[in-house]
């Protein structure tokens, strides 16, 4: 969070600044990602993990949504600055989800591989995202708490089928044991479509 | 008891009545002919004393201090005080550290209105809709209480049925208080005595809150449906109602309907208005900058007011939400006075644990421009130490009564002259001694009618339990509520004396005064001692409230 700008930046009232305006290069790639999910999946813990490497068991529910960045570098010695909005799940805030996807670049779609309701509602997000997304963008589906495999009622067929059929990539993860969470990242770097050079 | 100086003032229905006296005027001839307190030839004289292993003088465990210090017995402990009749001799709850007493969040979840101990609760509030199905509850899971929500609906469609409104039941100890909002129904249960003004007006903060999470548009959901559930929009609420539910007993504001500043130094608040003033040119319809509950500066755009009780709604919203702690926030916000129908967007930035800055805007795509503002805010404010003077007068805490200056005297004072850091270990306390400030005066409240601005003492001995300020803050609620009450007429003065404080209540055009003092205090004394007070407060004013310009207009 260190842009240091003294000045406010005539273009940046929108909230989709990062991926619609420059500021990128081919080798320095700046995007704009959004979460979305039931309450309760595990999107912060997602994100904090990825973005501190913290986890933390008791659950805070989050209000409205909350920003992070976060940067990888990939081997092909170019960056990828994740400027992400964790958006909160609950029925009150998804009139408003639009105000946080619009002009993402990626979706990363989360449930909670121990319910089923989640992955319905997960659904209803990919769904949502294909009628008022952007055309472009980059899904991930991802079947988050995949440390609790006894409790396990989502299987791993139904998410890479549904994946699948709609043109996604899909991960579990766990973030409490921080199982496959910069593999989701990575991932998704290195489906961004690349600017040309210019 | 009741000490009367003037009989034909009583007022009538209240069971401990108020006696009004002819208080001296506040006027420079009266503190003129004041010699200074002989007894008191500083006011410092008086110095605190409390349990050295309570060093906290900081105010209520509401300020909340670190919660992971609190076990679950004491968690426990606390709220045993719920049901348990309130008694002076009940010591048990003085070993509780005044830092951890309290912890957010909703509680005793498996009770139901056939558990005894939901039955014995002293204070339930509930929301439900006009078809009867909960909404909230303080105690126990709705849904198990469906069938006594019910009840509530049929006793409020009964009376309604008679085209007439039911407002307040008792019921033995008992009050049963009522609010109709539209299609919702809010009521609370209670046999803590308090006033029914109170309750009321604690039903209408969680109104309020309700509101700032969903817009009153939600009415439309009932005209839609008058079945409607609408649980499923207030999911994870509970740490905003329960910790705003918990402010009724300890956060003055709530009753006062004012709000309250950190004490800073002129230039410093002035230093962080001027910031703040800055961004607000750019489209920032309101910039708050806060410590805990207590404001550090704040700035409307031109016409754009901010009622007090928008901004205690708005800062419970905040300060319950662990999730604005973590990381900056943009959400969605409607503040009920200033327009209950539509959300205003807020972003929400901790700069620390305690202070926090929260600009809101009309404009739903505004985030990257008030992020771009708190960068410009947080240099500036980093620049001119205005962060670490505030953590130094947290560490400070505000108007200490020992620190009572005599009258009369010259020259201006400062807050910070001549006293320890209420935290520091050199500020040596005489335990099991209760003597407090000048003339036993314990503890006051001043509240500016024109600033609508609080600033109240901080706590200490004897008032160092949490146990000991709910029942001084309830007594000051009730003094309020009488003081307040149209039925009665204006009141300029009161002199309350009971077996737990003599209580002196002066209001005038520009303020009111309530202090609370020892039971066995010399009433002339007390009141000569409410007069040094108003001169120490206008002493201090630049430090203690925000001035200038009126803070909501500029």
């Amino acid at each position: 969070m260190g842009c240091g700008s003294s000045l406010p930046d005539r273009d940046s009232r929108q909230l989709g600044r990062p991926s619609e305006n420059g500021g990128q290069d081919a080798k320095n790639l700046r995007v704009k990602l959004v979460l979305l999910g039931d309450s309760g999946v595990g999107k912060s813990c997602i994100v904090l993990r990825f973005v501190r490497g913290q986890f933390d068991p008791t659950s805070k529910v989050t209000v409205g949504a909350s920003f992070l960045s976060q940067t990888i570098a990939l081997q092909d010695s170019t960056t990828v600055k994740f400027e992400i909005w964790d958006t909160a799940g609950q029925e009150r805030y998804a009139a408003l989800a639009p105000l946080y996807y619009r002009g993402a670049a990626v979706a990363v779609i989360v449930y909670d591989i121990t319910s089923p309701e989640s992955f319905s509602k997960a659904q209803f997000w990919v769904k949502e995202l294909q009628k008022h997304g952007s055309p472009d963008i980059v899904m991930a589906l991802v079947g988050n708490k995949a440390d609790l495999l006894e409790k396990r009622e989502v299987a791993v067929q139904d998410g890479t089928e549904y994946a699948e059929k709609n043109g996604m990539f899909f991960i579990e993860t766990s973030a409490k044991t921080a199982d496959n969470i910069n593999e989701l990242f990575e991932e998704i770097a290195k489906r961004l479509p690349r600017p040309a050079v210019s | 008891m009741s000490e009367m100086s003037s009989p034909d003032t009583l007022c009538d229905s209240d069971p401990d009545p108020p006696i009004r006296l002819d208080l001296p005027p506040l006027s420079a001839s009266l503190f003129d002919a004041e010699p200074p307190d002989p007894q008191q030839p500083n006011g410092s004289a008086l110095r605190p004393s409390s349990d050295p292993s309570s060093p906290s003088s900081s105010g209520y465990a509401g300020e909340r201090g670190s919660s992971t210090a609190t076990s679950v017995s004491q968690v426990e402990e606390v709220l045993h005080h719920e049901i348990e009749e309130i008694s002076i001799h009940d010591s048990q709850s003085l070993s509780i550290d005044s830092h951890a007493s309290w912890l957010p969040g909703k509680r005793h979840n498996d009770e139901d209105d056939a558990s005894i101990s939901w039955r014995k609760r002293k204070k339930h509030f509930f929301v439900l809709s006009h078809s009867g199905k909960p909404i909230y509850s303080r105690y126990g899971d709705e849904h198990k209480l469906a069938g006594f929500s019910a009840t509530l609906q049929a006793i409020i469609s009964f009376v309604e049925n008679g085209s007439d409104r039911v407002k307040l039941v008792r019921a033995g100890k008992h009050q049963v208080v009522f609010l109709v909002k539209g299609p919702i129904y809010l009521v609370c249960i209670s046999c803590t005595e308090e006033p029914y003004k109170s309750l009321r007006g604690q039903l209408e903060l969680i109104y309020g809150q309700m509101i700032v999470i969903l817009t009153k548009s939600v009415n439309r959901c009932f005209e839609k449906n008058p079945k409607f559930d609408m649980t499923p929009l207030l999911g994870g609420t509970d740490f905003v109602f329960s910790s705003l539910i918990h402010s009724f007993s300890w956060n003055p504001a709530t009753f006062l309907h004012a709000y309250t500043c950190l004490p800073l130094a002129y230039a410093t608040r002035q230093a962080a208005g001027a910031i703040l003033q800055d961004v607000g040119d750019s489209g920032v319809l309101f910039a708050i900058l806060m410590c805990r509950h207590k404001v550090i500066s704040l700035l409307g755009a031109q016409k754009a007011s901010l009622h007090p009780d928008d901004m205690l709604l708005l800062v419970n919203f905040v300060m319950s939400t662990e999730s604005f702690r973590t990381s900056e926030a943009f959400s969605p916000v409607c503040l009920p006075r200033y327009n209950p129908l539509a959300f205003l967007y807020a972003y929400i930035h901790f700069f620390d644990n305690d202070t926090y800055l929260m600009l809101l805007t009309t404009g739903s795509d505004a985030f990257y421009h008030l992020k771009d503002c708190r960068i410009r805010i947080e240099t500036v404010l980093l620049k001119s130490n205005v962060l670490s003077e505030v953590q130094r007068s947290l560490l400070d805490g505000g108007m200490h009564i020992e620190d009572l200056p005599p009258l009369p005297r010259s020259g201006s004072s400062h807050l910070s002259q001549h006293r320890l850091p209420s935290d520091s270990p050199e500020r040596l306390r005489e335990p099991n001694c209760a003597v407090g400030g000048a003339a036993g005066l314990w503890h006051f409240i001043y509240r500016s009618i024109y600033l609508d601005q609080y600033v109240s003492s901080e706590f200490s001995s004897p008032i160092n339990t949490p146990k000991q300020q709910k029942r001084l803050y309830r007594a000051y609620q009730k003094l309020f509520a009488s003081m307040h009450d149209k039925g009665v007429g204006p009141h300029k003065t009161q002199f309350r004396r009971d077996e737990n404080y003599v209580l002196l209540c002066w209001v005038t055009q520009d303020f009111e005064l309530y202090a609370a003092f020892d039971p066995l205090a010399d009433k002339a004394l007390a009141i000569k001692t409410c007069n040094r007070v108003c001169q120490w407060v206008k002493d201090v004013e630049n430090e203690i409230f925000l001035l200038g310009a009126s803070p909501f207009s500029w």
